[in-house]
This record gives C-alpha cells, structure tokens and sequence, in this order.
C-alpha cells in the first residue's frame, strides 16, 4: 500500500497532560494532537480513533474533551485559535442516540440549526430539508425519534450536531449495537460528512478496533501501564504513512486485518 | 389455559377482558352468597345506586365533590410543580426534601390547626387536601426529574442551551406528558382524600358528607352504593386522563411501546 499525499499542518485540537481523579486515578497525563490534515485537490476532514477496552475511561475522556466536565489537571485547547474548550464547542453524540423526545425530527434538527453560531444563509426548512434527502430522512421528518431505528436515530443525532455549527464531534461507540449493513452505512456517513469541510473532525471513542481504524487517519491507543494507576495514551497511530486511510476497502485487506489483530493485543 | 397459571407468560388484551370479566362475576357471586346481615348483597346496592342516582340531592353532592377536587387538584398541582422544578435550582433543593418528607405527617393532628388558621369550612377542606396531595405529587414529580439521563442535559450544553433552556427542554416541555401520567397515578389519592375531608366540615356538603350521613344512620346499602359510585367515577377519571395524556403527547404511547 502506498501512502498518500498529505501535509498536517496546524492543531486543530491539543490535549495536555490532562489526568482526572475521582475515587482513584482514572486518567494519567494523557496527551496528544489532531492536526488539520490538508490534501491537494481534496476538502479532506479528520477522523480519530481512541481505542480502548471498555471501562478503561474512554467515556471520561470523551466528556472532558466535549468540555462536559474539566480534567483534574491538564488542558484541551480547541479550534485554529487554541482557546480552551467550552460546553458547545464540541459535538457529541451518545451511544444511545439522544434525542429530544418530545419533538418530531424536524424540531429536532431545527432546534439544532437556530441554535448554530453560523446561521444558514438559506431558510431553515430548506436547510433541514437538504440534509434530509442527503442523509435519507426526509421521509422521517414528521416522526418522533421513538418511531426511528437505531441507525436512522443515530443519523440525526449526527446530522443535528453538525447543523449546530460544529465542526467538531465526538461519537461515543457509534458501531454498537448495529448490524454489518448498518456498520458500513455509518462508517460512510462519517467519512462523507468528515469531508464536507477541511475542519470537520471526528473523534470516535471506541473498543470496536477494525471498524474504527477502517475510517481512521489517526488513532489513539488508551490503555493502562503494567502497576500503574490512570490509563494513558499508550501508542498514536499514523494510519495514513501506514497506508491504511482513505481506503474504502481497507478492512478487507489481510495486512490490516493483521494490523488489527496485534492492536487487540496491545489494549 | 395452563398459561394463565403460570409466571411470566404474556396474555393477550382479549383473554385479559374475559379473565377480567369471569373474575368479577366470581367476586360478585361470593358477595352475593356470602352477604349476611350487616352486609348487602350486590342487588341491594344496586338498587341502592339505581335510588341516588336518582335524586337531585346526589347531583348537587357530586358537583360540590368536583368542584373541590378541582379547585385542590389544580392549587396542588401549581405548587408541586413549583416545588419540584425549583429542587433543580440547589438553593430550593432542601425545601423539596422537606415538602417530601411531609408525606409523614398525619393529617389528624394538623386539622386543629388548619381549622385556626382557616377563615371557613371550604378553606379548611381546600387546605387539608392540598397539604394531603402535595407531598405525594412532589414526591412522583423528583421522581420523574431523578431518572432524567444526564446525557440530556448534556446534549443541550453540546447545542449551546444554557442551564435555563435545558431546564426548560428537558425537564418542563420534554417531561410535560409524564406530568400528566403523575397527575394521573396522584388524583387517586385526592379522590380518597376528598370524602375524608368533606366529612370534617360538613356545611357544603358532597359525596363524602353523603357517606357519613348514610354510616350515621346506618343506612348499609346507600353507604355501599355511595363507596361503588366513588369507585367508579375515579376509574373513569383514571382512563379520561389516560385518554387525554395519550391525545395531547402522541409521542407517549411509542415510549410505552418501545
């Protein structure tokens, strides 16, 4: 596999030396960096992987980085100015697909979309409508979010945090739970709306490693040290000087199956 | 007919009726057999409803009983939901606790009290049935408000919603219907609570006051056709809420069936 051509150039998100404690030390000194990664011809976003077994504190993580909750020590910096994140600054979508109930998935989106710090130079209904037929809802867009499925509620959660304005967004175990058909639809999702901008930036938090890294330009591996408190990011992967991003088929390929498996081993 | 026996088995809404039905005339043929004296046989308070339900004297009972449950259900209701959304606000949380907490307090010792501080006989019932009511409704409200994902709360901060807006979505607009289901399960208690009350202060009259008038005279019959009509009319008022719950919030019945 060749890689491709790519430059990384500035942060678009860097994390340091940030622990958290609660009863115990629940996260260690974690640091890393997500750099806009810049391809000729190409409006090319990220996506990140933190890998991790389940219960390592990914979860914790994945709030802190949101801005949900602030690390005991350290610090996350955001955007092309660097300011430390901030509740709003980031995206989430939660493993269980939350949604407001009590509104149709039009209001869900509206709701989203008056609330962006970048209003749409269209009408709303006709933005809402756009994303709709782009992302197959629109024929959803009168039901309640109990009336979806799975993977259709997902592609709202998704969608509504995108149509906030944000560039940024972390989807907590965005495979569980789906079956292979749904599995590929999302990972095409993500990889088709990662490119919608040169900033949009994924991060998926995840112990499912070969669909993960199949998206991925990078990945971080959380996992603890042997007698050591906190868990810590253990190895970065540079998927695309591996050869292994941007590849549709990738995940069918025995050298990243291979990949995938000495992964398993390390977390 | 072996599932109806055993544990776990899911029946359908149309066994459910038969086996409802089949008990009930079981349940009235023991009374019937086993009425004595004291007691009156299911004809007799038949009868005996057939009798009140008759007379202008019920009517006028009836419209005082709902006029009040109204007027306490609705002065309950403003008041516990203030309670409930203000325990969101931590300064406010102590007085929810405490307005829980009063769920122990019996009402006997309080009447005295209340009938101090009350300028009238409907000001002592409206009280009696607001203090008896609003605990239990607070109660179920925090209840609701407890078991509220955080991650919702959440997701309004990743949308940019201040602590108010999230209090507003989540908790207020977005748990508006199970309001009603609360409102709902706490009428019950009011309707119980009602004939209690309406047999302390006596002047307006209503069903409670028909029903001590009937034991004091011994009257067995009207007594048992008075307890069957409060019977019956708090089930209608059950389902009549049920009804509206599901016609107003028409995304509470998926939650029920997801």
């Amino acid at each position: 596999m060749t890689p491709r051509q790519y430059q990384k150039k500035e942060a678009l998100l860097k994390v340091s030396n940030v622990s958290l404690r609660y009863d115990c030390l629940v996260l260690r000194d974690i640091s890393f960096e997500i750099d806009d990664i810049v391809r000729d011809g190409v409006t090319q976003g990220q996506i990140v992987s933190l890998i991790g077994r389940s219960g390592i504190g990914k979860t914790c993580l994945f709030r802190i980085l949101a801005g949900l909750i602030k690390p005991t020590t350290g610090t996350v910096l955001i955007d092309h100015d660097q300011h430390p994140v901030r509740a709003g600054d980031v995206g989430v979508v939660y493993q269980n697909y939350i949604l407001f109930n009590h509104r149709t998935i039009y209001d869900n989106l509206r709701i989203s979309l008056e609330r962006s710090q970048t209003p749409p130079k269209a009408s709303i209904e006709a933005v809402i409508k756009e994303y709709a037929a782009e992302f197959s809802l629109t024929e959803h867009l009168k039901k309640y979010p109990q009336q979806l499925s799975g993977g259709q509620r997902q592609r709202v959660s998704i969608i509504q945090q995108v149509l906030n304005g944000n560039r940024f967004v972390l989807l907590d175990e965005p495979f569980s739970g789906l079956d292979a058909i749904m599995v590929d639809k999302v990972k095409q999702l993500l990889v088709k709306i990662s490119n919608m901008h040169e900033d949009n930036t994924f991060v998926i938090v995840s112990h499912n490693i070969d669909h993960s890294l199949a998206i991925s330009d990078t990945a971080f591996i959380i996992a603890k040290e042997d007698g050591k408190e906190g868990a810590v990011v253990k190895e970065s992967l540079n998927l695309i000087d591996m050869g292994f991003a941007w590849d549709p088929d990738v995940i069918r390929q025995q050298e990243f199956i291979n990949f995938c498996a000495s992964i398993k081993d390390k977390i | 007919m072996q599932e109806l026996f055993s544990p776990l088995k899911v029946i359908s809404k149309r066994t459910f009726f038969i086996l409802a039905f089949v008990e009930g005339v079981l349940a009235l043929l023991i009374w019937q057999l086993t009425a004595g004296e004291l007691i009156p046989t299911p004809a007799q308070v038949a009868t005996a409803i057939v009798g009140i339900l008759g007379t202008d004297y019920f009517y006028s009972n009836l419209v005082q009983s709902l006029a009040l449950i109204a007027e306490g259900m609705g002065i309950s209701i403003a008041i516990a939901l203030l309670v409930a959304y203000l325990s969101l606000i931590p300064v406010f949380k102590p007085v929810a606790e405490f307005v829980i907490k009063c769920r122990y307090l019996t009402l006997t010792g309080l009447i005295f009290f209340f009938t101090l501080i009350t300028s009238n006989g409907h000001n002592l019932k409206l009280s009696l049935l607001v203090f008896g009511i609003v605990p239990f409704f607070v109660t179920s409200l925090l209840s609701v408000i407890d078991s509220i994902n955080v991650q919702e709360y959440e997701m309004c901060r990743t949308l940019r919603m201040n602590s108010w807006r999230a209090l507003l979505e989540v908790v207020i607009i977005g748990r508006f219907d199970l309001v009603l289901e609360v409102i709902r399960q706490n009428f019950a208690i009011a309707w119980i609570m009602i004939t209690a009350v309406e047999g302390i202060s006596m002047s307006e009259g209503g069903l409670g006051t028909m029903l001590i008038k009937s034991n004091k005279f011994i009257n067995v019959e009207n007594s048992f056709a008075i307890l069957m009509i409060v019977f019956l009319f708090g089930i209608l008022f059950d389902y009549l809420l049920g009804v509206i719950r599901g016609w107003l919030f028409p995304y509470t019945k998926l939650q029920l069936l997801s």
